[in-house]
């Protein structure tokens, strides 16, 4: 049994493609069913965002890889040109590897982001629920999210905010706190005003005001944000009511001086006020941010904070991709260790039908011993076939590597003739427990 | 026995500082429960020590030190656990390392003076420590909010950034603990009054000094000043933020020095 990871994802493929070939419109369940229905590998998790479409599938050759990726192209009914050039293959370790990369954010196109670990989970639940997990993929999305976990929490990969809006919003949140309740004051109606709106609105702050030296300008911006449009000339007093001030304008010369500035601070009674000022020239004088409880903060202070943050995420990448490589280890040693357990099996079962079958033809010999003595010699040989079994075995489920672990399945195969009564993979529970 | 708490608390200090850097939160849980267990034990030495003396060990600067510390670890464990911040901890478990070495190494218990059996003694007592606490968790409050003030404002996110809460939890978190400690040192200066003039004719020259000439008693009534002025300035005059802040600060370096220094060396009325 092996484990395959088949995909394409924003490293790979266009965003055209990705869209055409999302699992998640039709539902997962969909999906699953129908590979179920295929006949594509005996365990499956499809794993579908907007950023990637990925299918986690335990088969027992090589063409399960080739099946799920065909499986993309015809559930989707596109031709499978389209999509063959765009589809990644990972398998057995690597495979881990590649999810563990993809919970852990690593993967993502802003390396770090939160979110895809739960998409994970999700994802792992509905494949779960509707019962196409089993053993290898279990552990295999746990162990994904222990890795999610421990980047999380033992590196600073998902620390601090890497875009200008987010950083400014970031910031806002450390001054205030929860950003409901708080009010709005933004200067300018161009495109930058709107997009730094739009996030700020998605904060479900208390009042948008928005003004505009033309005002038809500052009432269409209005009514995208859910906000009231300003006169230019009743900037003052929005001043004096407004927490947050985000400054957009063309203007060549700054709006907002520290003496106007200073005389509305007056006028609400020192609460703070945080000046986001993205223009390019300058809206705000930067005196301003001398002011008692004034924070300003202009593009070139956002984006420099955007840069540090990078610069950190980057380097806990590496601590992020060791936290990856040793739990990779530990997934593939309990796999590899499952892989020889059908051997193992097949090599005590070996043994034992031997010992059964020669005292089955000493029984005439036996048969004149009294009852004690006939038990005695099925314990010895018992213990004999176990001392004669004891070492081997320890020193098959000690190989962790994979060439390895197949060269000694095929040599004990062969010593022993253990292939006709073997299928590798078909053990119950109950001899696998024997040896575990 | 009375090395216990101060033990833990060192070890909790210790967690706390580990915590704060680091940011385990396996390491933050164990600090809690170091504190949680220094707040304990400590309840056991008082427990023991009441039993002992047949009173409350409130008498002696040792003592009310002893009490205040417990009721600081007491107060900031109950904000901790309801607000889930434990940023605060490394400044209050020093804190309370700091103090609680006085009491640590004299562990003595005063007995109680006849004239101090008052009931109105025990509710004079009480109420001060439990203002002082809370003066000194606004204190805490305040350092920290100084601290993160000064990155914001000078665009050096770091440290302290990552680490505390928002500014405006910080001023509302001071603010309370504010109003809290005032009501209660209001109360506690009140029926300290009460009580000195109820024994106006004791023949003890402890109760013969207690007048607004004592150290003790002056610097007491600065402080009520100060955080009366605290409280106003902040309704009347939007001194909130970073002055309220600063002033949080020099209060509480106005009480401690109260509590320990003319505690021990200057007052006449209070060195029982």
């Amino acid at each position: 049994m092996r484990l395959f990871a088949v995909g394409l994802s924003h490293r790979s493929a266009p965003v055209e493609l990705r869209e055409t070939v999302d699992f998640a419109r039709k539902g997962l369940e969909h999906a699953l069913a129908e590979l179920s229905t295929r006949g594509v590998g005996r365990e499956l998790v499809v794993l579908s965002t907007c950023n990637r479409a990925e299918i986690y599938a335990v088969g027992d050759t090589d063409g399960t890889a080739e099946h799920v990726g065909r499986f993309f192209s015809e559930y989707h009914e596109i031709p499978h040109e389209h999509v063959r050039e765009h589809l990644y293959v990972h398998r057995g370790a690597d495979a881990a590897r590649h999810l563990f990369r993809v919970a852990a954010g690593l993967d993502s196109l802003v390396v770090g982001e939160p979110q895809i670990l739960g998409q994970v989970k999700a994802a792992y639940a509905v494949a779960s629920d509707g019962q196409f997990t089993a053993a290898l993929t279990n552990r295999l999305f746990h162990s994904a999210f222990t890795v999610g976990k421990r980047v999380r929490s033992e590196t600073g990969l998902g620390e601090g905010a890497v875009s200008v809006s987010y950083a400014a919003i970031a910031l806002a949140k450390k001054i205030f706190g929860d950003l409901r309740g708080r009010s709005v004051l933004i200067l300018g109606a161009g495109e930058m005003a709107k997009l730094t709106g739009i996030h700020l609105q998605a904060q479900h702050v208390k009042q948008i005001a928005i003004a505009s030296r033309t005002l038809a300008t500052a009432q269409t911006l209005a009514a995208r944000l859910d906000g009231t449009a300003v006169p230019w000339e009743r900037v003052d007093h929005a001043l004096s009511a407004a927490d947050i001030v985000v400054t957009a304008t063309g203007a060549s010369e700054p709006v907002l001086t520290r003496a106007r500035v200073g005389e509305t601070m007056r006028h609400r009674r020192n609460r703070p006020l945080f000046v986001i000022d993205i223009a390019v020239p300058r809206d705000v004088a930067a005196d301003v941010g001398q002011l008692d409880q004034v924070f300003l903060y202009n593009i070139d202070d956002l984006r420099s904070i955007v840069q540090e943050n990078l610069a950190r995420r980057g380097a806990e990448l590496a601590r992020a991709e060791a936290i990856i490589d040793e739990e990779v280890a530990k997934y593939t040693a309990w796999m590899q260790s499952r892989e020889i357990v059908p051997t193992v099996v097949a090599l005590r079962q070996r043994f034992e039908a031997i010992r059964r079958a020669e005292l089955a033809r000493l029984e005439p010999k036996l048969s004149g011993l009294p009852p004690e003595a006939r038990a005695r010699v099925d314990e010895i040989t018992r213990l004999i076939v176990e001392k004669l079994l004891l070492t081997p075995t320890e020193q098959l489920k000690a190989v962790s590597d994979e060439a390895m672990i197949v060269a000694y399945a095929d040599a004990l195969n062969r010593l022993f003739s253990l292939a006709q009564d073997t299928d590798r993979g078909q053990v119950s529970s109950e001899e696998e427990s024997e040896v575990s | 026995m009375h090395l216990l708490p101060l033990l833990l608390y060192a070890a909790a200090a210790a967690a706390y500082v580990a915590h704060f850097a680091w940011r385990d939160p396996r390491v933050g849980r164990l600090a809690t429960a170091l504190l949680a267990g220094g707040v304990l034990a400590h309840t056991f030495l008082i427990g023991m020590q009441t039993v002992q003396a047949g009173h409350a060990p409130l008498v002696g600067t040792s003592a009310a030190i002893s009490a205040f510390v417990w009721l600081l670890g007491l107060s900031y464990l109950y904000i901790e656990l309801t607000s889930d911040e434990r940023s605060m901890g490394v400044f209050v478990a020093v804190l309370l390392v700091a103090l609680d070495v006085i009491p640590a190494l004299d562990p003595a218990v005063t007995p109680r003076p006849p004239v101090l059996q008052s009931p109105l003694f025990t509710v004079h007592v009480m109420s001060l420590l439990f203002a002082y606490a809370s003066f000194a968790l606004a204190c805490v409050l305040g350092v920290t909010y100084a601290l993160l003030f000064k990155e914001i404002k000078a665009k050096q996110l770091g440290f302290f950034y990552a680490r505390l809460p928002p500014l405006a939890t910080l001023d509302l978190m001071n603010s309370r603990a504010i109003t809290v400690g005032w009501s209660f040192l209001t109360i506690g200066v009140v029926v300290g009054g009460i009580w000195a003039w109820q024994v106006k004719g004791s023949s003890d020259p402890r109760v013969q000094a207690m007048s607004l000439a004592d150290p003790k008693i002056l610097v007491a009534l600065v402080s009520w000043g100060i955080y009366s002025f605290a409280l106003f300035a902040r309704k009347a005059a939007g001194w909130s933020g970073r002055r309220a802040a600063l002033l949080s600060g020099v209060a509480f370096a106005v009480v401690l020095l109260n509590f320990v220094l003319v505690g021990y060396f200057l007052t006449a009325s209070h060195n029982f």
